[in-house]
């Protein structure tokens, strides 16, 4: 359908079709609405600055909120959603909403530029979740800078807000989401202003007819790499097609022993299945930004990006993943490993997408152990991130698939480390061997991030925690627990 | 003028000390608080800046004939636009504003557009041809001050500065008293170690904005975040060339400052644009932008040597610190000279700072400017000599510490400060006796600032209908509004509600310092119970006038005017509400000035504990508990002395752990981002607990000591000490991140296995 981006802003139907399709909701909401509530402060997705409640109908039609970050979201990726600034959480009387009184009153603010924020990223919680705890609540505002406080008071807010009387108008207009967003389009948009085309298909085959037609095209999902483009780079393709709208890419199922991620399913999908299954990479899903950016970011995303220090291949690597990919109607499937053929350069053919990836479900005596290393806990782009898939049988080490990230210029397995392990008894002469085989394997480069001398050497302690972890019940080899869900 | 410290500490306050919400609370979580970026006017036009690819070149030359005659483009300009000032200080900030015939570091400014929109001036930027003959750089402190290093700029080295070192080293100072040599002698142990820390950035979130507008007839006005208007004022019509009163300077609400907002980067800009073009110009820095080209911190390197008898006490000290600050002369390494011993009662002492320039920016100030390094430094080498000689380090600062009397190392004697009350605390806290588990150490580090006074200027005005408007020029970067308007509420008599402040522009008020120096809550907060002292004595004529009687039988007390005593007559109190609706009747509107060159900010001294734990296999290293003990002197509002604590705490902690600039090989900065300029997010952090003291600063009504600064200087050593005791390594280098902390452990194994 050639037409208007249409959205509710603020509980109001709004159509835009004047902007062009790399215009950020930020710039937008600021520049033409504005709604200047919502900040800039970093146009990457790092300060939380710009927060604003994103809504949308769930697979099973149940009202989703959640926080995100408009300075790297192209407006077109609101058609059909509902978006939610600062500016409207007050009752329309002037009473605070719990979130911003509790700001408020527990002296949250000083200089007040991450304030609606950080307001913003409480809302979505208040309305998704019971009250946090407090190490819950820093990973729910992980993703929000703020430089004045230590944060010690917002954390403090997020909680407070839950002893508040409950606002009767955000409940009434939680209520009456689901009702004006049925009132926006279902079908497939094919917006264009400025000479530049935006499409978005609601069927698979509508999406892989689009990427075959437009083999030149930006296949774009979450936009947590592709909205900094924008931004730092002042990318302007002719042509963006987005995943997220196609119902079918963003299935979770399971079936014969197999998990199957949807390319288009987010971090936030993904994150309760995948701890369900291995506790450790539900953990490692939940490190990966800030809850912004989990709420965008997509599988298939991450995957398809080629990077090699997204935390997703490794661990799908260590598990065993394919990958599944489609080239307008010639659909084919690769091991996840065959993927990633050199840095920035993946099997993928113009016009092709990735439409899914799969993994095993965990057979007996398997245990994944994912181990992410950055300088900072949370929201930290990866030094190493090393995921072993063992299988263990009577003390032996019956199957190994170790897998690293941000030690080559893809995410790779260790495949002389596995060697040294597979048909071994699961011993620390025999870690110490694999260890030390990583030499065989990687010769990881020097950056900025880390040294070449730091990543093999981490890489090489990793293996031995994940060791200490196996074999000794309650050791502690971790030093701050992580949060548990997304 | 200041009253007695007894009096001070007996007086019972009703409004300060309490924690009333804050003014502006609402308007931030509301999202109706207007920063830089947040206004707009009509027919305003976009500027955007060009910077330097390269981190020091020669400008051959700049085309810009391409980008003028772009569509939507309104005014290009370069420094040819500009003059430069006869005034050292403003010809420096000009040219770090836009490059002259060089450009200096990765990032400088070289030409600027205006056009109708971030697109046109965007893709005007792309057709400005700049010729640049690339120049050898350095951005290393001890490479640059090296003989042989590349110069930044000749001419500029002060006579003060030995042989031996390049063109770069611009200035050096000395500071102490007592023979050193003599007392390393006395010492049974003597330990020198060398230091390096890499430049932080401030890390506000609200990058640099503002809004200029010229008129036909060489008026200005400039909407902008700033630390301080009047510098804005000053320095802009210096660099345009114009009369004080003819730019008028707003202040925006502003989102975070630190010390980084006390200059300008982009206002000149705004202006020449605004003038060239006709219209109003916005400028808004990227986040990139901010960290490349405002103003980071000085980057150092250091030695410092100490020695200290077996009992714990320190016979001599010696810090010779080198700092660069940018590619400009900078004195802040006398800061940190000044201020590294500071903390001690030492009979020798001596400390030596050389400033080099570098192809780096200008610095700006940083919370306690130059003394977070030098600290870092001296309490390294303090906790080291506790760990060798087997003494605990409180007791040995106790036993070290300046307290009333004492000669500082700059030269100063103190008054009452609040240092040993802190240790004190410290020592007594259940932090200090917590048990610690494997894998885990506790570090103490002091922290010191000077604070500052300095041209303060406020009006307070009674209103006709009983509230009170005061009128002050700093802007309120930490809850200053709330504690002034308490302050005045204090004096008065009168609810905190019915007082507004209001911080004005710079037409509407008298020259203010800017906002640094810790200075606001001590220096407009005098000037403003002065103010209400005079509004008061106003209050008491008006009173003895309705009534009939003598100004001077007449006292202001809990908020009424009322006679002094039995003999002065029988008449009901009036209040304030009463004498102003009635004020046209006598004599016109009540109003109270002060205006000051405050001095007698009086020292602040702050303790900080910190446990942490480290990862042996990767290095990390995790804050488990943090507790800040700071004298306030009084606390107006305690939260917010609270926030400045924990605030400064958890800056110093990124500035400990994982703040950095990192330059290339090419001289370029490689983490221009949040993304890879790593300050602490919330689940780095434990809640930072506080201890508030409260040591009455004699040189202020109610006692109040500056709060803002201190904080910062601790974190450094405190978790350097607490990493050494935890894992056994001593980390000699800024930030310790998990890289650095991995080769430290890596380099002591095979010692430990041989020994």
């Amino acid at each position: 359908m050639q037409g208007p981006v249409c959205m509710i802003l603020n509980g109001q139907r709004v159509d835009v079709a004047d902007v062009p399709p790399t215009t950020t909701l930020l710039a937008w909401l600021r520049e033409r609405r504005g709604l200047t509530g919502t900040k800039e402060g970093c146009s990457e997705g790092d300060c939380g600055a710009c927060t604003v409640g994103l809504r949308e109908l769930g697979p099973d039609g149940k009202l989703v909120t959640m926080p995100a970050c408009a300075c790297i979201l192209p407006l077109p990726m609101l058609h059909g959603r509902e978006i939610v600034t600062v500016e409207r959480l007050a009752a329309p009387d002037g009473r605070l909403h719990p979130v911003q009184q509790a700001m408020a009153e527990g002296h949250g603010s000083q200089c007040g530029f991450c304030t609606p924020g950080f307001v913003m990223s409480m809302w979505c919680a208040y309305r998704s979740e019971p009250r946090p705890s407090p190490e819950r609540a820093d990973a729910l505002l992980a993703g929000n800078l703020c430089r004045c406080t230590g944060y010690g008071p917002i954390v403090a807010a997020a909680s407070a807000a839950h002893d508040l009387p409950r606002p009767e108008w955000d409940d009434d207009d939680a209520a009456a989401a689901p009702t004006r967003l049925a009132t926006l389009p279902t079908t497939a948009l094919d917006y264009e202003a400025d000479g530049r085309r935006f499409i978005a298909p609601v069927t698979l085959d509508e999406l892989a007819d689009a990427a075959a037609r437009n083999p030149d095209a930006t296949i774009l999902s979450g936009a947590t790499d592709v909205g900094l483009w924008i931004t730092k780079r002042h990318f302007a393709p002719a042509t963006i097609i987005w995943t997220g709208r196609v119902a079918g890419l963003r299935e979770l199922k399971e079936d014969d022993g197999t998990l199957t991620i949807g390319a288009a399913v987010t971090y936030r999908e993904a994150a309760a299945r995948l701890a369900a299954h291995w506790p450790d990479f539900g953990k490692l899903v939940a490190r990966i930004a800030g809850a912004q950016i989990r709420a965008l970011g997509t599988v298939g995303g991450n995957i398809a990006n080629g990077s090699p220090i997204g935390d997703m291949p490794p661990a799908l690597i260590a598990l065993g993943a394919r990958l599944q990919l489609r080239h307008g109607d010639k659909r084919r499937e690769i091991t996840l490993d065959d993927f990633f053929l050199d840095y920035g350069r993946q099997d993928r053919a113009p016009g092709e997408i990735v439409t899914a990836v799969t993994a095993p479900l965990p057979g007996k005596g398997l245990h994944l152990g994912c181990h992410k290393v950055s300088k900072r806990f949370d929201q930290d782009i990866t030094s190493v991130l090393g995921c072993f898939a063992l299988t263990l049988e009577d003390g032996h080490v019956r199957q190994a698939r170790l897998a690293y990230g941000g030690m080559a210029g893809v995410p790779k397995r260790a495949r002389a480390a596995e060697q040294a392990l597979i048909g071994q008894p699961y011993t620390r002469e025999q870690v110490d061997a694999a260890a030390a085989a990583l030499s065989d394997d990687f010769a990881p480069l020097t950056d900025m991030r880390a040294s070449a001398r730091y990543r093999m050497q981490v890489a090489q302690n990793l293996l031995l925690r994940d060791y200490l972890e196996r074999t000794t019940p309650g050791v502690e080899t971790r030093l701050a627990p992580a949060t548990e869900g997304v | 003028m200041a009253l007695d410290k007894q009096t001070t500490a007996k007086r019972e306050f009703k409004v300060v000390g309490t924690r009333p919400l804050r003014p502006d609370g609402v308007d931030k979580v509301t999202g109706k608080a207007l920063y830089g970026a947040d206004l707009t006017a009509p027919g305003m036009l976009v500027g955007k800046i060009l910077r330097s690819p390269h981190p020091h070149a020669r400008i051959r030359s700049i085309d810009t004939s391409a980008a003028e005659a772009a569509p939507g483009v309104k005014a290009v300009i370069t420094h040819a636009d500009f003059t430069l000032p006869d005034d050292e200080d403003m010809r420096d900030i000009l040219v770090n504003c836009m490059a002259f015939n060089k450009a200096l570091y990765d990032g400088h400014a070289v030409a600027a557009v205006a056009a109708i929109s971030e697109a046109a001036a965007k893709a005007a930027l792309k057709l400005i041809k700049v010729d640049y003959e690339v120049l050898p750089h350095v951005t290393d402190v001890d490479e640059a001050m090296k003989p042989d290093a590349p110069v930044i700029e000749r001419g500029r080295q002060a006579e003060t500065v030995g042989e031996g070192f390049s063109e770069n080293v611009t200035s050096y100072c000395e500071f102490g008293h007592g023979d050193i040599e003599a007392g390393f002698t006395r010492a049974d142990h003597v330990i020198e170690r060398s230091f390096k820390t890499e430049a932080t950035h401030q890390g506000y979130i609200e990058p640099h904005a503002c809004l200029a507008t010229f008129t036909t007839d060489g008026k200005a006005d400039l909407w902008c975040c700033t630390q301080g208007q009047y510098m804005v004022r000053r320095v802009c019509s210096a660099i345009m060339d114009m009369e004080a009163s003819q730019l008028r300077v707003t202040p925006s609400e502003i989102g975070g400052g630190f010390g980084g907002k006390t200059t300008v980067f982009i206002e000149p800009v705004a202006l020449m644009l605004a003038k060239k073009s006709g219209r109003p110009v916005k400028i808004v820095m990227s986040r990139s932008d901010v960290l490349r080209a405002s103003g980071p911190t000085c980057s150092s390197s250091m030695d410092v040597r100490i020695g200290m008898t077996k009992d714990g006490r320190i016979t001599a000290g010696h810090a010779k610190l080198r700092y660069q600050g940018g590619a400009f002369p900078c004195g802040t390494v006398e800061m940190g000279a000044m201020a590294a011993f500071a903390a001690y009662d030492l009979e020798a002492v001596r400390t030596q700072g050389w400033n080099a320039m570098t192809n780096r920016p200008k610095q700006a100030a940083y919370r306690a400017p130059g003394a977070p390094m030098a600290i870092y430094a001296v309490e390294s080498v303090v906790d080291e000599l506790c760990q060798h000689l087997g003494l605990d380090p409180l007791d040995v600062r106790l036993k070290n510490a300046a307290k009333a009397g004492t000669k500082a190392s700059y030269g100063v004697t103190f008054t009452d400060i609040g240092l040993s009350a802190c240790l004190a605390a410290a020592k007594a806290h259940p932090h200090y006796a917590a048990p610690l588990g494997p894998g885990q150490g506790r570090g103490v580090s002091c922290g010191f600032w000077f604070n500052f006074g300095g041209d303060t200027c406020v009006t307070l005005n009674v209103n006709m209908d009983g509230t009170v408007s005061v009128t002050e020029g700093n802007p309120d970067i930490g809850g200053s509004r709330a504690s002034i308007g308490m302050m005045a509420a204090e004096e008065l008599g009168v609810p905190f509600d019915k007082v507004r402040t209001q911080v004005v522009d710079t037409a509407s008020l008298g020259y203010n310092e800017v906002t640094d120096g810790s200075r606001v809550t001590f220096a407009v907060g005098l000037a403003t119970i002065k103010a209400a002292q005079a509004a008061k004595a106003e209050m008491c004529r008006r009173a003895a006038m309705i009534w009939g009687i003598d100004a001077e039988a007449v006292t202001w007390e809990d908020g009424c005017a009322k006679p002094s005593g039995p003999n002065a007559g029988d008449f009901p109190p009036m209040t304030l509400a009463e004498i102003a609706a009635v004020s046209s009747q006598t004599g016109g509107p009540i109003a109270g000035h002060h205006e000051v060159n405050a001095d007698g900010a009086g020292v602040s001294f702050g303790v900080h504990l910190v446990d942490v734990e480290v990862d042996p296999e990767t290095g990390a290293t995790k804050v488990l508990r943090y507790t800040v003990f700071q004298d306030a002197g009084k606390a107006v509002h305690p939260d917010y002395v609270e926030g400045q604590m924990q605030g400064g705490a958890v800056q110093g902690i990124g500035w400990a752990l994982n703040e950095e600039y990192i330059y290339g090989e090419d001289g370029r900065l490689q983490n221009a981002g949040f993304l890879d300029y790593r300050v602490p997010v919330a689940s780095d952090l434990p809640m930072i607990d506080t201890v508030i003291l409260e040591i009455p600063n004699p040189g202020h009504p109610y006692g109040v000591r500056g709060v803002g600064e201190t904080s910062i200087v601790p974190p450094l050593a405190a978790i350097a000490n607490a990493v050494s005791r935890a894992a056994g390594v001593r980390l000699t280098e800024l930030p310790m991140s998990p890289p650095r902390i991995l080769a430290a452990l890596d380099a002591a194994r095979p010692k430990a296995a041989a020994e």
